[in-house]
Protein backbone atom coordinates (compact mmCIF):
# COMPACT_ATOMS: atom_id res chain seq x y z
CA UNK A 1 0.00 0.00 0.00
CA UNK A 2 1.51 3.29 -1.07
CA UNK A 3 1.30 6.33 1.10
CA UNK A 4 -1.19 8.88 -0.30
CA UNK A 5 1.40 11.58 -0.91
CA UNK A 6 3.63 9.22 -2.79
CA UNK A 7 0.76 7.99 -4.83
CA UNK A 8 -0.18 11.55 -5.70
CA UNK A 9 3.38 12.10 -6.82
CA UNK A 10 3.21 9.01 -8.99
CA UNK A 11 -0.03 10.13 -10.55
CA UNK A 12 1.01 13.70 -11.15
CA UNK A 13 1.42 14.54 -14.82
CA UNK A 14 5.01 15.63 -14.39
CA UNK A 15 6.11 12.31 -12.91
CA UNK A 16 4.25 10.38 -15.57
CA UNK A 17 5.89 12.51 -18.21
CA UNK A 18 9.30 11.84 -16.75
CA UNK A 19 8.65 8.11 -16.73
CA UNK A 20 7.58 8.23 -20.32
CA UNK A 21 11.08 9.30 -21.15
CA UNK A 22 12.49 9.72 -24.57
CA UNK A 23 9.92 8.21 -26.87
CA UNK A 24 9.45 9.62 -30.31
CA UNK A 25 8.23 13.20 -30.21
CA UNK A 26 6.97 13.32 -33.74
CA UNK A 27 3.75 11.68 -34.86
CA UNK A 28 2.70 10.41 -31.51
CA UNK A 29 -0.97 10.08 -30.91
CA UNK A 30 -2.57 10.39 -27.56
CA UNK A 31 -6.01 10.21 -26.22
CA UNK A 32 -6.64 13.94 -26.20
CA UNK A 33 -8.91 13.71 -23.23
CA UNK A 34 -8.28 11.89 -20.05
CA UNK A 35 -9.68 12.32 -16.61
CA UNK A 36 -7.07 14.94 -15.74
CA UNK A 37 -7.84 17.34 -18.55
CA UNK A 38 -10.09 20.16 -17.60
CA UNK A 39 -12.15 22.32 -19.86
CA UNK A 40 -13.38 25.79 -19.18
CA UNK A 41 -13.62 25.13 -15.48
CA UNK A 42 -9.94 24.31 -15.29
CA UNK A 43 -8.07 26.06 -18.09
CA UNK A 44 -4.70 25.56 -16.42
CA UNK A 45 -4.98 21.78 -16.62
CA UNK A 46 -6.09 21.99 -20.23
CA UNK A 47 -3.09 24.14 -21.10
CA UNK A 48 -0.56 21.99 -19.28
CA UNK A 49 -1.99 18.91 -20.95
CA UNK A 50 -1.66 20.56 -24.33
CA UNK A 51 1.90 21.66 -23.67
CA UNK A 52 2.87 18.23 -22.38
CA UNK A 53 1.57 16.58 -25.51
CA UNK A 54 2.74 18.99 -28.14
CA UNK A 55 5.82 20.58 -26.63
CA UNK A 56 7.36 18.30 -24.07
CA UNK A 57 10.52 20.38 -23.72
CA UNK A 58 8.61 23.41 -22.56
CA UNK A 59 6.70 21.19 -20.20
CA UNK A 60 9.98 20.10 -18.62
CA UNK A 61 11.15 23.72 -18.44
CA UNK A 62 7.88 24.74 -16.82
CA UNK A 63 8.80 22.59 -13.83
CA UNK A 64 11.54 25.07 -12.97
CA UNK A 65 9.31 28.11 -12.97
CA UNK A 66 8.30 29.61 -9.66
CA UNK A 67 5.20 27.85 -8.47
CA UNK A 68 2.96 30.89 -8.66
CA UNK A 69 4.02 31.75 -12.21
CA UNK A 70 4.16 28.25 -13.67
CA UNK A 71 0.51 28.31 -14.63
CA UNK A 72 0.99 31.59 -16.52
CA UNK A 73 4.06 30.32 -18.32
CA UNK A 74 2.12 27.27 -19.42
CA UNK A 75 -0.77 29.43 -20.56
CA UNK A 76 1.60 31.50 -22.70
CA UNK A 77 3.23 28.44 -24.12
CA UNK A 78 -0.13 26.85 -24.91
CA UNK A 79 -1.08 30.02 -26.75
CA UNK A 80 2.18 29.88 -28.68
CA UNK A 81 1.75 26.20 -29.51
CA UNK A 82 -1.84 26.70 -30.58
CA UNK A 83 -0.84 29.46 -32.99
CA UNK A 84 2.16 27.55 -34.29
CA UNK A 85 0.07 24.51 -35.09
CA UNK A 86 -2.70 26.37 -36.91
CA UNK A 87 -0.82 26.17 -40.16
CA UNK A 88 -0.50 22.40 -40.00
CA UNK A 89 -4.15 21.87 -39.16
CA UNK A 90 -5.77 23.91 -41.91
CA UNK A 91 -5.94 22.99 -45.55
CA UNK A 92 -6.20 26.47 -47.01
CA UNK A 93 -5.09 29.96 -46.12
CA UNK A 94 -8.57 31.40 -45.60
CA UNK A 95 -9.26 28.97 -42.77
CA UNK A 96 -5.96 29.84 -41.13
CA UNK A 97 -6.68 33.55 -41.49
CA UNK A 98 -10.05 33.07 -39.84
CA UNK A 99 -8.48 31.35 -36.89
CA UNK A 100 -5.90 34.11 -36.59
CA UNK A 101 -8.73 36.62 -36.61
CA UNK A 102 -10.36 34.64 -33.83
CA UNK A 103 -7.18 34.99 -31.78
CA UNK A 104 -6.92 38.71 -32.56
CA UNK A 105 -10.46 39.15 -31.33
CA UNK A 106 -9.65 36.99 -28.32
CA UNK A 107 -6.69 39.26 -27.45
CA UNK A 108 -8.95 42.26 -27.76
CA UNK A 109 -11.43 40.54 -25.49
CA UNK A 110 -8.70 39.70 -22.99
CA UNK A 111 -7.60 43.33 -22.92
CA UNK A 112 -11.20 44.35 -22.23
CA UNK A 113 -11.54 41.67 -19.56
CA UNK A 114 -13.96 39.57 -21.59
CA UNK A 115 -11.96 36.62 -22.90
CA UNK A 116 -13.83 34.15 -25.12
CA UNK A 117 -14.70 30.82 -23.55
CA UNK A 118 -11.65 29.10 -24.90
CA UNK A 119 -9.54 27.39 -22.24
CA UNK A 120 -6.32 28.90 -23.57
CA UNK A 121 -7.85 32.36 -23.84
CA UNK A 122 -9.14 32.09 -20.29
CA UNK A 123 -5.75 31.00 -18.98
CA UNK A 124 -4.06 33.75 -20.97
CA UNK A 125 -6.48 36.27 -19.58
CA UNK A 126 -5.53 35.23 -16.07
CA UNK A 127 -1.85 35.49 -16.91
CA UNK A 128 -2.32 38.98 -18.38
CA UNK A 129 -4.18 40.10 -15.30
CA UNK A 130 -1.60 38.65 -12.94
CA UNK A 131 1.57 39.80 -14.64
CA UNK A 132 0.52 42.82 -16.65
CA UNK A 133 1.71 41.33 -19.93
CA UNK A 134 1.84 43.63 -22.89
CA UNK A 135 -0.81 42.79 -25.45
CA UNK A 136 1.57 44.23 -28.03
CA UNK A 137 3.82 41.16 -27.79
CA UNK A 138 0.95 38.72 -28.05
CA UNK A 139 -0.37 40.60 -31.06
CA UNK A 140 3.03 40.50 -32.67
CA UNK A 141 3.09 36.71 -32.45
CA UNK A 142 -0.37 36.48 -34.03
CA UNK A 143 0.60 38.86 -36.83
CA UNK A 144 3.80 36.95 -37.54
CA UNK A 145 1.92 33.65 -37.72
CA UNK A 146 -0.65 35.26 -39.93
CA UNK A 147 2.05 36.51 -42.29
CA UNK A 148 3.61 33.05 -42.26
CA UNK A 149 0.40 31.58 -43.68
CA UNK A 150 0.95 33.60 -46.84
CA UNK A 151 4.64 32.91 -47.22
CA UNK A 152 5.65 29.66 -45.55
CA UNK A 153 9.09 29.71 -47.21
CA UNK A 154 11.67 32.45 -46.83
CA UNK A 155 13.88 33.78 -49.57
CA UNK A 156 16.51 35.36 -47.41
CA UNK A 157 18.00 34.65 -44.03
CA UNK A 158 17.10 38.18 -42.93
CA UNK A 159 13.39 37.66 -43.43
CA UNK A 160 13.56 34.37 -41.58
CA UNK A 161 15.48 35.99 -38.74
CA UNK A 162 12.94 38.77 -38.41
CA UNK A 163 10.16 36.17 -38.42
CA UNK A 164 11.88 34.19 -35.66
CA UNK A 165 12.34 37.42 -33.72
CA UNK A 166 8.66 38.17 -33.85
CA UNK A 167 7.69 34.66 -32.79
CA UNK A 168 10.16 32.86 -30.53
CA UNK A 169 12.03 35.97 -29.35
CA UNK A 170 8.76 37.70 -28.58
CA UNK A 171 7.73 34.69 -26.58
CA UNK A 172 10.92 35.02 -24.56
CA UNK A 173 10.22 38.73 -23.99
CA UNK A 174 6.82 37.73 -22.66
CA UNK A 175 8.49 35.32 -20.27
CA UNK A 176 10.83 38.06 -19.11
CA UNK A 177 7.96 40.41 -18.45
CA UNK A 178 6.17 37.59 -16.64
CA UNK A 179 9.15 37.64 -14.27
CA UNK A 180 9.17 41.47 -14.24
CA UNK A 181 12.62 41.47 -15.84
CA UNK A 182 11.77 43.17 -19.10
CA UNK A 183 13.51 46.37 -18.00
CA UNK A 184 16.94 44.73 -18.35
CA UNK A 185 18.25 45.45 -21.83
CA UNK A 186 21.00 42.81 -21.57
CA UNK A 187 18.50 40.08 -20.88
CA UNK A 188 16.23 41.29 -23.65
CA UNK A 189 19.09 41.38 -26.10
CA UNK A 190 20.19 37.89 -25.10
CA UNK A 191 16.59 36.71 -25.41
CA UNK A 192 16.37 38.13 -28.90
CA UNK A 193 19.40 36.12 -30.07
CA UNK A 194 18.24 33.02 -28.25
CA UNK A 195 14.85 33.33 -29.95
CA UNK A 196 16.45 33.35 -33.39
CA UNK A 197 18.49 30.27 -32.51
CA UNK A 198 15.38 28.58 -31.22
CA UNK A 199 13.36 29.43 -34.29
CA UNK A 200 15.98 28.09 -36.67
CA UNK A 201 16.45 24.94 -34.61
CA UNK A 202 12.73 24.22 -34.61
CA UNK A 203 12.68 24.55 -38.38
CA UNK A 204 15.73 22.31 -38.77
CA UNK A 205 14.17 19.70 -36.53
CA UNK A 206 11.02 19.76 -38.58
CA UNK A 207 12.91 19.70 -41.89
CA UNK A 208 12.01 16.05 -42.65
CA UNK A 209 8.37 16.76 -41.84
CA UNK A 210 8.24 19.89 -43.97
CA UNK A 211 10.06 18.16 -46.81
CA UNK A 212 7.47 15.39 -46.72
CA UNK A 213 4.82 18.10 -47.10
CA UNK A 214 6.66 19.64 -50.03
CA UNK A 215 7.97 22.72 -48.22
CA UNK A 216 11.53 23.91 -47.99
CA UNK A 217 12.24 25.67 -44.73
CA UNK A 218 15.86 26.56 -45.33
CA UNK A 219 15.95 30.03 -46.94
CA UNK A 220 16.43 30.00 -50.69
CA UNK A 221 19.49 32.17 -50.25
CA UNK A 222 21.33 29.34 -48.49
CA UNK A 223 20.06 26.48 -50.61
CA UNK A 224 20.95 28.35 -53.80
CA UNK A 225 24.48 28.88 -52.56
CA UNK A 226 24.94 25.11 -52.19
CA UNK A 227 23.12 24.21 -55.38
CA UNK A 228 20.39 22.28 -53.57
CA UNK A 229 17.45 21.29 -55.73
CA UNK A 230 14.23 21.46 -53.71
CA UNK A 231 12.60 18.68 -55.67
CA UNK A 232 15.54 16.43 -54.96
CA UNK A 233 15.24 17.12 -51.23
CA UNK A 234 11.53 16.27 -51.29
CA UNK A 235 12.21 13.02 -53.12
CA UNK A 236 15.47 11.79 -51.70
CA UNK A 237 15.63 13.51 -48.32
CA UNK A 238 19.10 13.32 -46.83
CA UNK A 239 20.67 11.90 -49.97
CA UNK A 240 19.99 15.08 -51.93
CA UNK A 241 23.05 16.83 -53.24
CA UNK A 242 24.29 19.71 -51.13
CA UNK A 243 21.60 19.47 -48.45
CA UNK A 244 24.10 18.70 -45.72
CA UNK A 245 26.11 21.80 -46.56
CA UNK A 246 22.96 23.91 -46.51
CA UNK A 247 21.91 22.39 -43.18
CA UNK A 248 25.38 23.06 -41.85
CA UNK A 249 25.26 26.71 -42.85
CA UNK A 250 21.74 27.12 -41.44
CA UNK A 251 22.72 25.41 -38.20
CA UNK A 252 25.80 27.61 -37.98
CA UNK A 253 23.58 30.69 -38.00
CA UNK A 254 21.57 29.18 -35.15
CA UNK A 255 24.73 28.32 -33.25
CA UNK A 256 26.16 31.83 -33.72
CA UNK A 257 23.02 33.34 -32.29
CA UNK A 258 23.03 30.88 -29.41
CA UNK A 259 26.68 31.61 -28.59
CA UNK A 260 26.10 35.37 -28.77
CA UNK A 261 23.22 35.02 -26.39
CA UNK A 262 25.14 32.83 -23.93
CA UNK A 263 28.14 35.15 -24.17
CA UNK A 264 25.99 37.97 -22.84
CA UNK A 265 24.64 35.84 -20.05
CA UNK A 266 28.10 34.91 -18.82
CA UNK A 267 28.48 38.15 -16.87
CA UNK A 268 25.33 38.06 -14.81
CA UNK A 269 22.16 36.05 -14.85
CA UNK A 270 19.86 36.86 -12.01
CA UNK A 271 18.56 33.66 -10.45
CA UNK A 272 15.07 34.71 -11.37
CA UNK A 273 15.87 34.77 -15.09
CA UNK A 274 17.16 31.23 -15.17
CA UNK A 275 13.90 29.53 -16.23
CA UNK A 276 13.73 31.82 -19.27
CA UNK A 277 17.15 30.85 -20.48
CA UNK A 278 16.53 27.19 -19.87
CA UNK A 279 15.00 27.43 -23.34
CA UNK A 280 18.55 27.44 -24.65
CA UNK A 281 19.11 23.86 -23.45
CA UNK A 282 16.91 21.96 -25.92
CA UNK A 283 18.24 24.15 -28.72
CA UNK A 284 21.80 23.48 -27.78
CA UNK A 285 21.18 19.78 -27.31
CA UNK A 286 19.64 19.51 -30.73
CA UNK A 287 22.53 21.35 -32.36
CA UNK A 288 25.00 19.02 -30.63
CA UNK A 289 23.11 15.98 -31.83
CA UNK A 290 22.92 17.42 -35.33
CA UNK A 291 26.68 17.86 -35.27
CA UNK A 292 27.13 14.29 -34.08
CA UNK A 293 24.94 13.14 -36.98
CA UNK A 294 27.23 15.05 -39.35
CA UNK A 295 24.51 17.60 -40.20
CA UNK A 296 22.25 15.03 -41.74
CA UNK A 297 18.95 16.51 -40.61
CA UNK A 298 17.10 13.46 -41.91
CA UNK A 299 19.00 11.09 -39.64
CA UNK A 300 16.52 8.99 -37.63
CA UNK A 301 18.60 9.47 -34.48
CA UNK A 302 17.45 13.10 -34.44
CA UNK A 303 13.75 12.31 -34.48
CA UNK A 304 13.45 11.30 -30.84
CA UNK A 305 13.71 13.83 -28.07
CA UNK A 306 16.83 12.29 -26.58
CA UNK A 307 17.33 10.76 -23.17
CA UNK A 308 19.66 13.51 -21.99
CA UNK A 309 17.07 16.25 -22.14
CA UNK A 310 15.56 16.05 -18.63
CA UNK A 311 19.00 15.70 -17.07
CA UNK A 312 20.49 18.57 -19.04
CA UNK A 313 17.63 20.88 -18.14
CA UNK A 314 17.88 19.94 -14.47
CA UNK A 315 21.63 20.39 -14.29
CA UNK A 316 21.59 23.63 -16.29
CA UNK A 317 19.09 25.09 -13.92
CA UNK A 318 21.14 24.31 -10.82
CA UNK A 319 24.51 25.22 -12.31
CA UNK A 320 23.17 28.36 -13.94
CA UNK A 321 25.02 27.53 -17.17
CA UNK A 322 23.13 26.79 -20.32
CA UNK B 1 -6.59 -5.19 -130.60
CA UNK B 2 -3.73 -3.08 -131.77
CA UNK B 3 -2.34 -5.77 -133.93
CA UNK B 4 -5.75 -6.54 -135.33
CA UNK B 5 -6.10 -2.97 -136.34
CA UNK B 6 -2.68 -3.14 -137.94
CA UNK B 7 -3.71 -6.24 -139.84
CA UNK B 8 -6.82 -4.58 -141.21
CA UNK B 9 -4.99 -1.39 -142.03
CA UNK B 10 -2.11 -3.24 -143.67
CA UNK B 11 -4.14 -4.44 -146.63
CA UNK B 12 -1.76 -5.47 -149.44
CA UNK B 13 1.14 -6.38 -147.22
CA UNK B 14 -0.98 -8.80 -145.20
CA UNK B 15 1.36 -11.64 -145.90
CA UNK B 16 4.25 -9.86 -144.28
CA UNK B 17 2.10 -9.13 -141.29
CA UNK B 18 0.95 -12.73 -141.16
CA UNK B 19 4.52 -13.91 -141.18
CA UNK B 20 5.45 -11.56 -138.39
CA UNK B 21 2.52 -12.38 -136.24
CA UNK B 22 2.48 -16.12 -136.82
CA UNK B 23 3.60 -18.10 -133.75
CA UNK B 24 3.52 -21.79 -132.94
CA UNK B 25 0.72 -21.12 -130.41
CA UNK B 26 -2.88 -21.53 -131.46
CA UNK B 27 -5.03 -18.53 -132.23
CA UNK B 28 -1.99 -16.39 -132.08
CA UNK B 29 -3.60 -13.94 -134.37
CA UNK B 30 -5.45 -12.28 -131.56
CA UNK B 31 -2.90 -12.86 -128.79
CA UNK B 32 -1.56 -9.72 -127.15
CA UNK B 33 2.06 -9.52 -126.67
CA UNK B 34 2.91 -8.59 -123.12
CA UNK B 35 6.04 -8.53 -121.04
CA UNK B 36 4.63 -11.05 -118.66
CA UNK B 37 3.86 -13.59 -121.36
CA UNK B 38 7.13 -13.18 -123.17
CA UNK B 39 9.65 -15.94 -122.45
CA UNK B 40 12.86 -14.74 -120.93
CA UNK B 41 15.60 -14.57 -123.44
CA UNK B 42 18.42 -15.29 -121.07
CA UNK B 43 16.80 -18.42 -119.84
CA UNK B 44 16.88 -20.14 -123.19
CA UNK B 45 19.24 -23.08 -123.36
CA UNK B 46 21.56 -22.58 -126.33
CA UNK B 47 21.91 -26.33 -126.82
CA UNK B 48 18.27 -26.70 -127.68
CA UNK B 49 17.26 -26.50 -131.26
CA UNK B 50 15.03 -23.51 -131.64
CA UNK B 51 11.75 -24.36 -133.35
CA UNK B 52 10.22 -20.90 -133.41
CA UNK B 53 10.75 -18.60 -136.34
CA UNK B 54 13.78 -16.44 -135.89
CA UNK B 55 11.81 -13.47 -134.75
CA UNK B 56 14.00 -13.07 -131.73
CA UNK B 57 17.05 -11.06 -131.09
CA UNK B 58 20.21 -13.18 -130.83
CA UNK B 59 21.35 -13.93 -127.28
CA UNK B 60 23.94 -11.40 -126.23
CA UNK B 61 25.53 -13.55 -123.53
CA UNK B 62 25.99 -17.22 -123.12
CA UNK B 63 24.28 -18.64 -119.98
CA UNK B 64 26.67 -19.55 -117.21
CA UNK B 65 24.55 -22.28 -115.69
CA UNK B 66 25.35 -25.87 -116.53
CA UNK B 67 21.89 -26.64 -117.80
CA UNK B 68 18.31 -25.84 -117.21
CA UNK B 69 17.52 -29.29 -115.88
CA UNK B 70 19.88 -29.03 -112.98
CA UNK B 71 19.95 -25.29 -112.33
CA UNK B 72 16.30 -24.39 -112.67
CA UNK B 73 14.44 -26.67 -110.30
CA UNK B 74 10.86 -25.61 -109.87
CA UNK B 75 8.64 -26.01 -106.85
CA UNK B 76 7.26 -29.19 -108.33
CA UNK B 77 10.69 -30.80 -108.18
CA UNK B 78 10.88 -30.48 -104.37
CA UNK B 79 11.42 -33.95 -102.84
CA UNK B 80 8.70 -35.31 -100.56
CA UNK B 81 6.23 -32.87 -101.99
CA UNK B 82 3.48 -35.41 -102.20
CA UNK B 83 3.83 -36.59 -98.59
CA UNK B 84 1.17 -35.12 -96.18
CA UNK B 85 2.19 -35.53 -92.51
CA UNK B 86 -1.25 -34.51 -91.22
CA UNK B 87 -3.11 -36.94 -93.36
CA UNK B 88 -4.16 -39.25 -90.52
CA UNK B 89 -4.36 -36.84 -87.49
CA UNK B 90 -5.19 -33.34 -86.16
CA UNK B 91 -3.41 -30.32 -87.56
CA UNK B 92 -0.68 -28.46 -85.69
CA UNK B 93 -3.14 -25.69 -84.76
CA UNK B 94 -5.59 -28.21 -83.32
CA UNK B 95 -2.84 -29.72 -81.21
CA UNK B 96 -1.63 -26.31 -79.93
CA UNK B 97 -5.15 -25.26 -79.02
CA UNK B 98 -5.63 -28.43 -77.01
CA UNK B 99 -2.28 -28.13 -75.27
CA UNK B 100 -2.70 -24.52 -74.25
CA UNK B 101 -6.32 -24.85 -73.24
CA UNK B 102 -5.46 -27.83 -71.10
CA UNK B 103 -2.59 -26.10 -69.30
CA UNK B 104 -4.81 -23.07 -68.87
CA UNK B 105 -7.34 -25.21 -67.05
CA UNK B 106 -4.62 -26.73 -64.88
CA UNK B 107 -3.26 -23.33 -63.99
CA UNK B 108 -6.72 -22.06 -63.15
CA UNK B 109 -7.33 -25.03 -60.93
CA UNK B 110 -4.00 -24.42 -59.20
CA UNK B 111 -5.05 -20.88 -58.29
CA UNK B 112 -8.30 -22.24 -56.93
CA UNK B 113 -6.32 -24.73 -54.86
CA UNK B 114 -4.09 -21.95 -53.51
CA UNK B 115 -7.09 -19.91 -52.48
CA UNK B 116 -8.55 -22.86 -50.60
CA UNK B 117 -5.66 -22.65 -48.15
CA UNK B 118 -5.69 -18.85 -47.81
CA UNK B 119 -7.75 -16.77 -45.40
CA UNK B 120 -10.74 -15.25 -47.19
CA UNK B 121 -10.60 -11.71 -48.47
CA UNK B 122 -14.27 -11.15 -47.98
CA UNK B 123 -15.37 -8.83 -45.21
CA UNK B 124 -18.72 -9.72 -43.76
CA UNK B 125 -19.67 -6.08 -43.98
CA UNK B 126 -22.21 -5.20 -41.33
CA UNK B 127 -20.31 -7.31 -38.80
CA UNK B 128 -16.77 -6.72 -40.00
CA UNK B 129 -15.48 -3.40 -41.28
CA UNK B 130 -12.54 -2.38 -43.37
CA UNK B 131 -9.86 0.02 -42.13
CA UNK B 132 -10.59 3.76 -42.14
CA UNK B 133 -8.08 6.57 -42.15
CA UNK B 134 -7.96 8.60 -38.93
CA UNK B 135 -8.65 11.56 -41.18
CA UNK B 136 -11.82 10.01 -42.56
CA UNK B 137 -14.60 12.56 -42.68
CA UNK B 138 -17.96 11.10 -41.86
CA UNK B 139 -20.92 12.07 -39.74
CA UNK B 140 -20.59 15.27 -37.73
CA UNK B 141 -20.46 15.57 -33.98
CA UNK B 142 -20.20 18.34 -31.40
CA UNK B 143 -17.75 17.68 -28.59
CA UNK B 144 -17.85 18.51 -24.93
CA UNK B 145 -15.13 19.11 -22.38
CA UNK B 146 -14.62 16.28 -19.91
CA UNK B 147 -16.46 18.43 -17.40
CA UNK B 148 -19.54 18.04 -19.58
CA UNK B 149 -19.58 21.59 -20.85
CA UNK B 150 -20.04 22.20 -24.56
CA UNK B 151 -16.94 23.24 -26.40
CA UNK B 152 -18.75 25.34 -28.95
CA UNK B 153 -18.45 29.06 -28.23
CA UNK B 154 -20.73 30.23 -31.05
CA UNK B 155 -17.98 32.00 -32.96
CA UNK B 156 -19.74 31.02 -36.21
CA UNK B 157 -16.51 30.42 -38.10
CA UNK B 158 -17.83 27.07 -39.34
CA UNK B 159 -21.01 28.69 -40.57
CA UNK B 160 -18.99 31.30 -42.41
CA UNK B 161 -16.59 28.87 -44.05
CA UNK B 162 -19.09 26.16 -45.02
CA UNK B 163 -19.02 26.09 -48.84
CA UNK B 164 -22.35 24.30 -49.07
CA UNK B 165 -23.99 26.59 -46.50
CA UNK B 166 -25.20 23.55 -44.64
CA UNK B 167 -24.66 24.96 -41.14
CA UNK B 168 -27.08 27.31 -39.39
CA UNK B 169 -26.24 28.80 -36.01
CA UNK B 170 -28.17 31.03 -33.69
CA UNK B 171 -26.64 32.13 -30.44
CA UNK B 172 -27.32 34.15 -27.36
CA UNK B 173 -25.39 35.26 -24.32
CA UNK B 174 -25.91 33.37 -21.12
CA UNK B 175 -26.18 34.86 -17.69
CA UNK B 176 -22.55 34.13 -16.93
CA UNK B 177 -21.52 36.17 -19.96
CA UNK B 178 -20.57 33.28 -22.20
CA UNK B 179 -22.03 32.97 -25.66
CA UNK B 180 -23.69 29.70 -26.48
CA UNK B 181 -25.56 28.37 -29.45
CA UNK B 182 -29.29 28.05 -29.09
CA UNK B 183 -29.49 26.41 -32.45
CA UNK B 184 -26.83 24.46 -34.31
CA UNK B 185 -28.26 22.76 -37.38
CA UNK B 186 -26.44 20.88 -40.09
CA UNK B 187 -28.30 19.90 -43.23
CA UNK B 188 -26.60 16.59 -43.99
CA UNK B 189 -28.15 16.52 -47.44
CA UNK B 190 -26.27 19.67 -48.33
CA UNK B 191 -23.00 18.80 -46.63
CA UNK B 192 -20.15 17.92 -48.99
CA UNK B 193 -17.87 16.55 -46.25
CA UNK B 194 -15.00 18.90 -47.04
CA UNK B 195 -13.98 19.13 -43.38
CA UNK B 196 -13.60 22.92 -43.42
CA UNK B 197 -15.84 23.32 -40.37
CA UNK B 198 -13.54 21.04 -38.43
CA UNK B 199 -10.46 22.93 -39.56
CA UNK B 200 -11.94 26.35 -38.88
CA UNK B 201 -13.09 25.54 -35.35
CA UNK B 202 -10.74 27.17 -32.82
CA UNK B 203 -11.94 24.98 -29.96
CA UNK B 204 -12.16 21.62 -31.79
CA UNK B 205 -15.88 21.54 -31.08
CA UNK B 206 -17.31 20.47 -34.42
CA UNK B 207 -15.60 17.37 -35.79
CA UNK B 208 -16.33 14.80 -38.42
CA UNK B 209 -16.35 11.32 -36.95
CA UNK B 210 -15.44 8.04 -38.55
CA UNK B 211 -19.06 7.04 -38.78
CA UNK B 212 -20.24 6.61 -42.34
CA UNK B 213 -23.36 4.59 -41.64
CA UNK B 214 -26.08 7.06 -40.94
CA UNK B 215 -28.50 6.41 -43.73
CA UNK B 216 -32.07 7.16 -42.85
CA UNK B 217 -35.47 6.31 -44.18
CA UNK B 218 -36.71 9.85 -44.48
CA UNK B 219 -35.05 13.01 -45.65
CA UNK B 220 -36.08 14.93 -42.53
CA UNK B 221 -33.93 12.69 -40.36
CA UNK B 222 -30.85 14.08 -42.10
CA UNK B 223 -31.49 17.59 -40.79
CA UNK B 224 -29.31 17.32 -37.70
CA UNK B 225 -29.90 19.60 -34.76
CA UNK B 226 -27.73 20.37 -31.77
CA UNK B 227 -29.04 17.52 -29.62
CA UNK B 228 -28.29 14.96 -32.28
CA UNK B 229 -24.78 16.36 -32.84
CA UNK B 230 -23.97 16.42 -29.15
CA UNK B 231 -25.25 12.87 -28.81
CA UNK B 232 -22.95 11.84 -31.67
CA UNK B 233 -20.07 13.51 -29.89
CA UNK B 234 -20.80 11.71 -26.63
CA UNK B 235 -20.98 8.39 -28.41
CA UNK B 236 -17.71 8.77 -30.26
CA UNK B 237 -15.65 10.90 -27.88
CA UNK B 238 -12.84 8.42 -27.27
CA UNK B 239 -12.48 7.73 -30.96
CA UNK B 240 -12.52 11.41 -31.88
CA UNK B 241 -9.95 12.24 -29.27
CA UNK B 242 -7.66 9.47 -30.45
CA UNK B 243 -7.88 10.65 -34.04
CA UNK B 244 -7.14 14.29 -33.36
CA UNK B 245 -3.67 15.41 -34.25
CA UNK B 246 -1.36 15.77 -31.32
CA UNK B 247 2.07 16.25 -32.74
CA UNK B 248 5.25 18.11 -32.28
CA UNK B 249 5.35 21.83 -32.88
CA UNK B 250 6.79 22.18 -36.34
CA UNK B 251 7.20 25.95 -36.45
Amino acid sequence: MLRPTFRRLLNSPSTKALFRGDALAVHRRYMATNAEEGGIQDPATYCSDLVRKRDYESFLISQFWPRDLREHFIALRAFYVELASVQESVSNITLGKMRMQFWRDALKGIADGRPPRHPIALALGRACQAANLQTYHLKRIVDARDAELDTPAHMTLDSLTSHAESTSSTFLYLQLSLLSLSASSTLSHAASHLGVAQGITTLLRALPYHASQGRMVIPAEITARHGVSQEEVFRKGGQAKGIEDAVFEFATVANDNLQTSLEMLKTEVPGRARPVFLNAVPTRLYLERLEAANFDAFNPSLHGRGWQLPWRIWSSYYRGRF
Amino acid sequence: MTLLRALVAAGPSARVVATRVATPRTSALLARRLISTTPCRHAVDPNLKRTEPGDYLPDPVAPRSPGIKTAMLSAADEPGKDFDPYKDGPSAIDKAVHLFFFTEIIRGMWIVLEQVFRPPYTIMYPFEKGPLSPRFRGEHALRRYPSGEERCIACKLCEAICPAQAITIESEARLDGSRRTTRYDIDMTKCIYCGFCQEACPVDAIVETQNQEFSTETREELMYNKEKLLANGDAAEAEIAANLQADHVYR
